[in-house]
């Protein structure tokens, strides 16, 4: 089943003559925009970024706020450690993106907004990105007025600096105000009035979720749903696949594969010689499952319940060479790196478990560090603004709970 | 060294003619994005824009930017200090961003820095004596599939890096 995908393999896949006209949006502006949400209410689109929150219940909080204007300001500031598969749809389908976008703003009432893409896409799929808004203005498809419509809509492509920590929402959103990327303490949520861009009700969406709106409006919200495997999550995801794989890549399955059928089916197994040793589920932040776990199903609610997560989609398949406390080490490394600094539990946390775990990768190491680097993690869950903290916390937990004799074999007592 | 007050100051421009040309272009093409109240919010533009001019973002050209944007020294100070791609210090001609997160890491990342390092003759952090290049270790750069993956100059994405490659890529840059 290809949705996102399905012009990926065309030559020129990005430019709108391969695309085709925007019928989809076509079908939407005579809609009434509140129709176009219990589409997607009933589609179980679910936020593709990482939270998984059900973006037709995200955009009628939205809809019920009374201050004008409305945003909607797209997240494209892929950077979680395993994840690259918006950047894929910018290069390879950005007009499926745009036409989502657009009819995305009208369903909100939204009529100026904002593509955040991370800094570093500049010069390739945001210039992808710019240049397919470029061709949907000329088509009439952004301006006033659209396809007649008496819907105006203005769309800008904006660009970050290097910051993980603008891949969180509202981060993201001081960051399009010309700040720094420091999370905002919610409540206000973005979607409510004084949360949102310029304080107005916002809804931020990742890139892939958009895309699915063009299918959602020709086929119905039914029909994407029962193309995901498990209820209440519909359609197909963008599985970014990378680590000691025979083809690594991204690939389009329905939603809720499982990680063995993901392994063996799309991209040929391990690699020569490798043997599964574990699984990153959903990008860094998510807990590792072992190579006993690989038949679970990938489906948000599932992986929720064994209390991992799917996140962004970003799943690495790691073999027998890796130890895990080294693996573990390199993790920690990145958040200690890129914790905004704001809440103290986050910054000195993530440093001090980075330090241990330095010092336990490199021999120097007792048993009682292991033991307090996972103490320290649960001292970090739930006790900060953003979820930077409980993302170092969750790996840093569940490598230690399933993998303990790497650790130990490590470290002297 | 310029005075990094709490007032948008008046300080003078870093550019030269052509510079100032293409800056100004830019930025109001940044600007434009905006509600007019808001100009404010381009201020991480500006400052990639300078730094495309410049190379680097010395305390001259942050006081300029907050003097064209009415933003306070000390606040384009704190944006530019907090992003990564922003530099504060000069590099090298050629900057070698390598990945260094997971599945770089798990695809053999820190052979590839070392590699670099003993090619360059520099550590990550540091620029080879004639200037032509520096060496950074970077986060997750969204290209996990075609690891290991280096960056180029903040935006040129080098994908599915071999030591030879490297040597490759470093004597094409040379």
């Amino acid at each position: 089943m290809k949705i996102l995908t399905a012009d990926w393999e065309k030559p020129e896949s990005w430019k709108l003559a391969t695309y085709g006209k925007y019928k989809a949006l076509a079908k939407a502006l005579k809609m009434q925009p509140q129709e176009i949400v219990d589409e997607v209410v009933k589609s179980n689109l679910r936020g593709r970024g990482g939270a998984g929150f059900p973006t037709g219940m995200k955009w009628n909080f939205v809809r019920k706020e009374t201050s004008f204007p409305k945003y909607l300001v797209v997240n494209a500031d892929e950077g979680e450690p395993g994840t690259f598969k918006d950047r894929e749809i910018l290069l390879r389908s950005p007009h499926m993106f745009v036409e989502g976008l657009i009819i995305g703003c009208f369903a909100v009432d939204c009529h100026l907004t904002y593509v955040y893409c991370r800094g570093e896409f500049r010069e390739t799929a945001m210039k992808r990105l710019q240049d397919a808004v470029d061709e949907a203005a000329d088509a009439g498809y952004i301006g006033k007025n659209i396809l007649r419509s008496k819907f105006d809509i203005e769309v800008h492509v904006v660009y970050g600096a290097g910051a993980y920590i603008c891949g969180e929402e509202t981060a993201l959103l001081e960051s399009l105000e010309g700040r720094k990327g420091y999370p905002r303490l919610k409540p206000p949520f973005p979607a409510n009035a004084g949360g949102g861009l310029f304080k107005q009700p916002t809804a931020v969406n990742n890139v892939e979720t958009l895309a699915n709106l063009p299918y959602i409006v020709t086929m119905g919200g039914d029909a994407f749903s029962n193309v995901g495997l498990v209820p209440k999550n519909g359609g197909t995801r963008l599985y970014a696949v990378s680590g000691h794989v025979k083809k690594p890549g991204v690939y389009e399955a329905p939603m809720g594969i499982s990680f063995r059928k993901l392994l063996d089916d799309y991209c040929g197994g391990m690699r020569e010689g490798s043997t599964l040793k574990a699984i990153i589920p959903g990008g860094s932040s998510s807990a590792v499952m072992t190579a006993e776990e690989a038949d679970w199903a990938s489906d948000f609610d599932t992986l929720k319940a064994k209390k991992t997560m799917a996140g962004s989609g970003g799943v690495v398949y790691l073999d027998q060479s890796v130890n895990m406390a080294h693996a573990l080490a390199n993790v920690m490394r990145f958040y200690a790196h890129e914790s905004c600094g704001q809440c103290t539990p986050c910054r000195e946390g993530t440093a001090w478990l980075s330090r241990l775990l330095d010092k336990i990768v490199e021999g120097k190491g007792e048993k009682q560090d292991v033991d307090n680097v996972h103490q320290i993690a649960r001292q970090m869950e739930m006790k900060t603004i953003c979820a930077l903290a409980d993302g170092a916390a969750m790996p840093a937990k569940s490598y230690i709970e399933k993998f303990r004799a790497d650790f130990d074999a490590l470290v002297r007592g | 060294m310029i005075a990094l007050g709490t007032t948008a100051g008046s300080a003078p421009s870093p550019f030269t003619a052509e510079q100032q040309q293409r800056f100004d272009a830019g930025l109001e093409e940044a600007i434009a994005k905006y509600p007019p109240e808001r100009r404010k919010a381009a201020l991480l533009a500006a400052l990639h824009l300078a730094q495309d001019e410049l190379g680097w973002l010395p305390e001259a050209a942050m006081a300029y930017v907050g003097t064209r944007l009415s933003v306070p020294a000390v606040r384009v100070r704190e944006v530019a200090t907090f992003y990564t791609m922003y530099r504060l210090k000069p590099v090298g001609r050629h900057h070698l961003g390598v990945c260094n997160s997971i599945s770089c890491w798990a695809m053999g990342a820190e052979k590839i820095i070392e590699h670099c390092a003993e090619k360059l003759g520099i550590r990550p952090g540091e620029t080879t004596r004639d200037g032509k290049f520096s060496l950074e270790e970077v986060a997750c750069l969204a290209s996990c599939g075609t690891a290991p993956a280096v960056l180029v100059n903040n935006f040129r994405f080098v994908e599915n890096v071999t030591p030879q490659s490297l040597d490759k890529l470093i004597e094409d840059l040379k």
